[in-house]
């Protein structure tokens, strides 16, 4: 399951990374014994074949768990909408409030579930910027780039958020503790600058408030 | 001449103390007493006082309402459809969102009487992905009226039974434009539809006549058939009429929100009186008068215009009343009634960079000129703060930004045609300026 490894991984298209380093352990291994042995013997090839049918079996039944799961959670999803035509959307939110993105097991489970191709799920999922495709990370810290804020220096709050995060909007710290990210306006340029965390929306935000805020959300319990 | 006090009909009890979004509270404030009125009159009656009221639309184009109204399609035998517009996004724009948090009762009392009227069975409240809180908020407000019976079957115990639905958007400003908002409420991309031949009221949301309105101007009606049509055309001025929510950010000393009687206030009064004026030691350059897409007026303009009567006037910025009719007549708009203000201390170009990212995000991408020059227009001026300004800059967004406008299926052609063409008028000397000096800006943050 691609989506649920470490953003490393997803991020540069880890499923072809994590197969190339189990060969390599494979080989090593072969390599191993080959070096012990002079040769690989009949009875330990045989063993190693066994034990990896034994283990290969116990993760064909975790998968087929998850699976099951899986399908359980989008059914419910889309029981509750059904009845509503022109409903992708709002389960898709149900989906995401549950997941905090949307994983592709899930959109492959939700096209057959709803009888529509991928491509249809997708097309709506990476039109709509709100829809993530990688899981969040534990905090958020997003800021209002909207021309009421950018006027009030949106522009000087984004500049110390990135350096006391390290990261770029878009972005999710290694740890996955905190995403950095930038939106459109919010709403609320009456008291602008503004900057959400976790949730929360903050009004006249200066640049020195930003420390404190990204300490105060550490010490809250992780959003979900 | 002093600025008129506020005339709080919409956020009569916005900011009250005590006042919550509880059914309990807007009962006790003689909450759905005017529906349960409206609900005994006859539907033509009211669509008649709403279009005495003069009653014009609040999202964006100050279209008349009560004609909106009498353009459906009720012939067809098809379901007529409300949807309310509360997807505001227009940057600058904050009404919507404080009349959804603070007051969810008199909007969905505005939605029964405005479906009663129209004789609609389900209405939609689309809600940009944004505002979790605010779609809480409604779904909450809506379930409390289920239970007094005031939405749902059999309202008030008559045969009258009618839905009202809480659509979440997911982050699409495209989304606001109405027949975009449609296609997202059917599932889809938001790809706005080409009118003819669909224009909502007659093909819109599954086909089916469709009434697309604002918040606000859905929370007007409310109002108007509790004083009738008449009495409401009197407040405002003559084809601007009722109170309207002015928005004010950026540089001023008191930003916020109030009403006022459409017209009778001028931008002078409102910057100057209402707002506090400019920050200490500064003095204001600029004002985008209607979120935005409003072309921007510059402080030290000066405007011809022929007022109602017959007369010619010479005004500048601050002697311009904000009504629809004389913004257009300075020619930008009243728009979406948010107001940004720029002071001494902004660099246009590096505003108009601002600007520009966000439109060249939001466009969606179906029509050509729009979708290509948006982001050659974002290209430009990101180019120009990073240090690479040349001389034709300004030129050179002027005839982009030309070739948009009035090219594209929906309106967000001119909204993001708009800022940048007035910006390069008005103010070309800082363009070729920027130029000359290849001033490197504070980095403007395109939208990722
Ligand atoms: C690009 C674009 C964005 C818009 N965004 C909004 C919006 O966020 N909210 C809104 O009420 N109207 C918006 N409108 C206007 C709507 O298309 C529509 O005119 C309005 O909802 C009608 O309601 P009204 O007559 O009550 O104003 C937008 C229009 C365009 C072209
Ligand atoms: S511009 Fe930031 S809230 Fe409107």
């Amino acid at each position: 399951m691609t989506t649920h490894l470490p953003a490393k991984h997803a991020e540069t298209g880890g499923g072809r990374d994590l197969k190339k380093a189990d060969e390599a352990a494979l080989l090593d291994l072969l390599e191993t014994l080959e070096h012990k042995h002079g040769f690989i013997p009949r009875e330990i090839s045989e063993e190693l074949t066994r034990v990896i049918e034994v283990r290969l079996e116990r993760l064909r039944r975790i998968q087929g768990k998850l699976d099951s799961t899986i399908r359980r959670d989008v059914k419910v999803h889309v029981a509750r909408w059904r009845e509503e035509e022109g409903n992708l959307i709002m389960i898709l939110h149900a989906i995401q409030n549950q997941h905090g993105y949307v994983p592709r097991e899930v959109a492959m489970e939700l096209a057959r579930e709803l009888g529509v191709k991928l491509a249809r799920i997708y097309e709506v999922i990476t039109f709509y910027h709100y829809f993530r495709l990688q899981p969040p990370g534990a905090h958020s810290l997003t800021v209002c780039n909207g021309t009421a804020c950018y006027l009030k220096g949106s522009a000087d709050l984004l500049n110390e958020s990135r350096s006391r995060l390290g990261v770029s909007e878009g972005q999710t710290t290694a740890d996955r503790q905190f995403q950095l990210e930038v939106v459109r306006c919010i709403g609320c340029c009456g008291m602008a600058p503004a900057v959400v965390v976790d949730g929360q929306t903050h009004g006249r935000v200066k640049t020195s408030d930003i420390p404190g805020l990204i300490e105060a959300a550490k010490k809250q319990e992780s959003k979900k | 001449m002093p600025a008129p006090v506020q005339r709080r009909i919409l956020l009569a009890h916005i900011d009250e103390p005590g006042y919550t979004s509880d059914i309990d509270c807007y009962l006790r404030h003689g909450g759905y007493g005017v529906m349960k009125r409206a609900i005994a009159r006859q539907p033509e009656e009211l669509i008649d006082e709403v279009k005495k009221s003069g009653l014009r639309g609040r999202g964006g184009a100050g279209f008349s309402c009560g004609l909106k109204w009498t353009l459906v399609d009720r012939k067809s035998g098809k379901p007529v459809y409300l949807v309310v517009n509360a997807d505001e996004s227009e940057p600058g724009t904050f009404k919507d969102r404080h009349l959804i948090h603070q007051d969810p009762h008199q909007l969905i009392e505005g939605i029964m009487i405005t479906c009663w009227a129209n004789n609609v069975r389900q209405a939609y409240i689309y809600i940009r992905g944004e505002f979790p809180q605010g779609a809480r908020i409604l779904e909450r407000a809506i379930q409390e009226a289920r239970e007094h019976r005031f939405v749902g079957r059999n309202i008030l115990g008559t045969a009258y039974s009618c839905d009202v639905f809480v659509h979440r958007g997911a982050g699409a400003y495209i989304c606001g434009e109405e027949t975009g908002l449609i296609e997202s409420l059917e599932g889809k991309r938001p790809y706005p539809r080409i009118k003819p031949p669909y224009f909502p009221a007659v093909l819109g949301l599954y086909q089916c006549p469709t009434i697309v309105n604002n918040v606000e101007t859905i929370c007007h009606v409310k109002h108007i058939a509790d004083m009738g049509g008449d009495a409401f055309a009197r407040i405002g001025t003559p084809n601007n009429t009722g109170t309207r929510i002015y928005c004010v950010s950026g540089h001023v000393r008191r930003p916020g929100y109030y009403e006022f009687e459409v017209g009778r206030i001028t931008l002078g009064q409102l910057l100057y009186e209402v707002c506090g004026g400019p920050r200490p030691g500064r003095t204001f350059k600029a004002v985008i008068p209607g979120g935005s897409s409003a072309k921007v007026l510059k402080f030290g303009e000066r405007f011809r215009v022929k007022l109602r009567e017959g007369s010619m006037a010479e005004w500048s910025v601050e002697d311009i009343p904000l009504d629809f009719d004389y913004l257009s007549a300075c020619g930008t708009m009243g728009g979406s009634g948010g107001v940004i203000v720029m002071d001494d201390s902004v660099n246009m170009v590096e505003a108009l960079a601002n600007i520009n990212a966000f439109y060249a995000h939001e466009s969606c991408g179906q029509c050509t000129p729009c979708r290509e020059g948006s982001l050659w227009m974002r290209k430009i001026t990101t180019r120009m703060v990073h240090g690479g300004a040349r001389a034709q800059d300004g030129e050179l967004l002027q005839s982009v930004a030309d070739q948009i406008a009035g090219r594209t299926v929906c309106a967000f052609g001119e909204a993001c045609a708009w800022p940048t063409q007035s910006f390069v008028q008005k103010f070309g000397d800082e363009f070729r300026q920027y130029a000359e000096t290849k001033k490197t800006a504070k980095p403007v943050t395109p939208l990722v």
